[in-house]
């Protein structure tokens, strides 16, 4: 739940004053695309990313150029004259739903994590927030999903769940989202097992409509703005 | 002493939300008995309640809301839009009346016959949008009274504090783009309480962005906490706001030992939040303060910290 648990502690981080092509090889080198830029009294200064590094670098597509003359004048260029300053930041005991809500909103991907002294404790990325949902859904486990549509009232998990444990079958994680008819929901419950047949069949029986997962459609859901 | 007074009317009461509810009532009387028990009465101007015109709940409010209301109430419905609203034929009387009171109460402080006052309203206010009724809510008593001020008054700027265990969303959200109106809030974390919403970078929108102000605590956090948040968020704002008149959403449900909520908050805190608060009044807003009471709903406890909360009010 908690940005603390979640984040990466480890991080990589850049002084304000090396070059681009520092920065370029630190994100080569660690697979990242973020940088948090660190000043004097390791404080958070700005956040130099992947795209911006790559803004301020010629284009890969022209092979013409001088590569020793042009990276001499190009490395003038430090880390500070093409960073973020004033990122947008998160505290270490905020959650997940504030980290999720903030990268979407503002289109990042992501976020320093800093204590009330301004210095910088971890980071999260859009990366970190999967891995941390792969992990609460169970589905790096071998298992099947199915996806049930339900009516939106009362002691109907509970009947669903009710026939997978008739089955003796083992639960991996439950996921209940929205659905585009309104009082309805689905119910994506992930099941560690490689046959769901009889869990299906009953399920039908008892009045649950199945829906083929390949034709649930996200973008037919109401929009969150 | 100061010139403070007490907004109480029994028609309050009769606003009815069935059984195995926790706005009810008793709630009210409790707050009433805690203070006439602590020999309070005498000290106040007790204000009765009186029908709102319409026109000040439409100022807040879209009409279709009001007319939903009115037609919910007359058919005998006995929930309106979420489940969590219920109540009977005399609500959207009561609300109502609800309204009027801390707009009357709100004039007799701007006309100077009071310093402060509280104002012991049902049903309450903060979970109220412009559209929808919802949390207990059903009109936004404390967002009425600041637009009442501002177009009555012409107030340019007026802080609303919010102690509530649960985030104002109403209120908020009513104000986002308005930068003479500054909202502040502790609150549960989203992630755990009702109504999932007052984030930290929740902000303010537009030109109102830098003047909503949004303190989520963790469940199971107590005074120490609520102490370093407000003194970190809320008094550096009234610094830079200085606002003209003070409203406070008082809500006692942060408190220990209130079921509704995870908060571990004492008794004495919500002393020190509202010597704060007069404090704060005093200096920049001529004392200009209106209490409006929200959530809590420990019976037990209400008593206690109802008569604590008229005195710092009164300043004795």
């Amino acid at each position: 739940m908690f940005i603390s648990r979640t984040m990466t502690v480890k991080v990589i981080i850049i002084h304000p004053d090396a070059d681009i092509f520092e920065a370029k090889e630190k994100m080569d080198t660690y697979h990242i695309r973020h940088l948090p830029v660190i000043g004097d009294n390791n404080i958070l200064v700005g956040i130099v990313t992947d795209r911006d590094i790559r803004s301020a670098l010629p284009s890969s597509l022209v092979k013409h150029f001088n590569e020793r003359q042009e990276r001499g004048s190009l490395s003038e260029y430090k880390v500070k004259d093409v960073m973020t300053r004033n990122p947008i930041t998160i505290s270490p005991n905020q959650t997940i739903q504030d980290a999720l809500l903030l990268l979407q909103r503002n289109s990042i991907g992501a976020l320093p994590v800093v204590d009330e002294s301004g210095m910088l404790k971890g980071i999260i990325s859009v990366r970190d927030v999967l891995r941390a949902f792969i992990n609460v859904m169970g589905i790096a486990e071998p298992g099947i999903m199915l996806c049930i549509v339900m009516d939106q009232k009362a002691g109907q998990i509970k009947k669903i769940v009710d026939v997978i444990t008739e089955e003796n079958i083992r639960l991996g994680s439950i996921l209940v989202a929205k659905y585009w008819e309104k009082d309805k929901r689905a119910v994506f419950p992930y099941l560690l097992t490689q046959n769901v047949s009889v869990v299906k069949s009953k399920l039908k029986s008892r009045g649950f409509t199945l829906l083929d997962p390949m034709k649930w459609y996200i973008d037919q859901l109401p929009q969150y703005e | 002493m100061r010139k403070t007074g007490f907004l109480y009317d029994e028609r309050y009461l009769l606003h009815r939300t069935g059984v195995n509810h926790v706005e009810i009532p008793e709630r009210l009387e409790a707050i009433y008995k805690g203070i006439k028990d602590a020999g309070l009465l005498p000290m106040l101007t007790v204000i009765p309640a009186s029908r709102a015109d319409r026109k000040w709940v439409e100022a807040v409010h879209d009409k279709a809301l009001i007319d939903r209301l009115d037609t919910a109430c007359c058919s005998g419905y006995e929930i309106f839009e979420s489940d969590d609203n219920q109540m009977c034929g005399e609500t959207f009387e009561i609300a109502l009346l609800a309204v009027g009171g801390v707009i009357d109460a709100s004039r007799m402080v701007m006309e100077g016959k009071l310093d402060n006052v509280f104002c012991a309203v049902r049903p309450p206010g903060h979970h109220a949008e412009r559209n929808s009724a919802m949390g207990f809510c059903y009109f936004n008593n404390v967002a009425i009274a600041a637009r009442y001020l501002q177009i009555e008054w012409h107030i340019k700027n007026i802080s609303i504090v919010d102690f509530d265990v649960h985030h104002g969303n109403g209120t908020q959200h009513i104000f986002e783009n308005d930068p003479t109106v500054f909202y502040y809030s502790i609150h549960e974390h989203p992630s755990f309480a009702y109504p999932g919403t007052g984030r930290e970078f929740e902000q303010g929108k537009n030109k109102g962005f830098g003047f909503t102000k949004n303190s989520p605590v963790l469940p199971g956090q107590g005074d120490a906490e609520y102490t370093r948040l407000v003194k970190r968020d809320l008094f550096p704002s009234f610094e830079q706001f200085k606002p003209e008149v003070i409203l406070v959403s008082s809500g006692f449900d942060a408190h220990i030992d209130d079921k509704l909520a995870d908060m571990c908050v004492s008794t004495e805190w919500f002393s020190w939040m509202m010597d704060n608060i007069v404090r704060m009044a005093d200096l920049y807003a001529k004392g200009k303060l209106i209490s409006v009471l929200e959530g809590g709903y420990s019976l037990e406890r209400l008593p206690e910290l109802a008569a604590n909360h008229v005195k710092c009010l009164l300043g004795i």
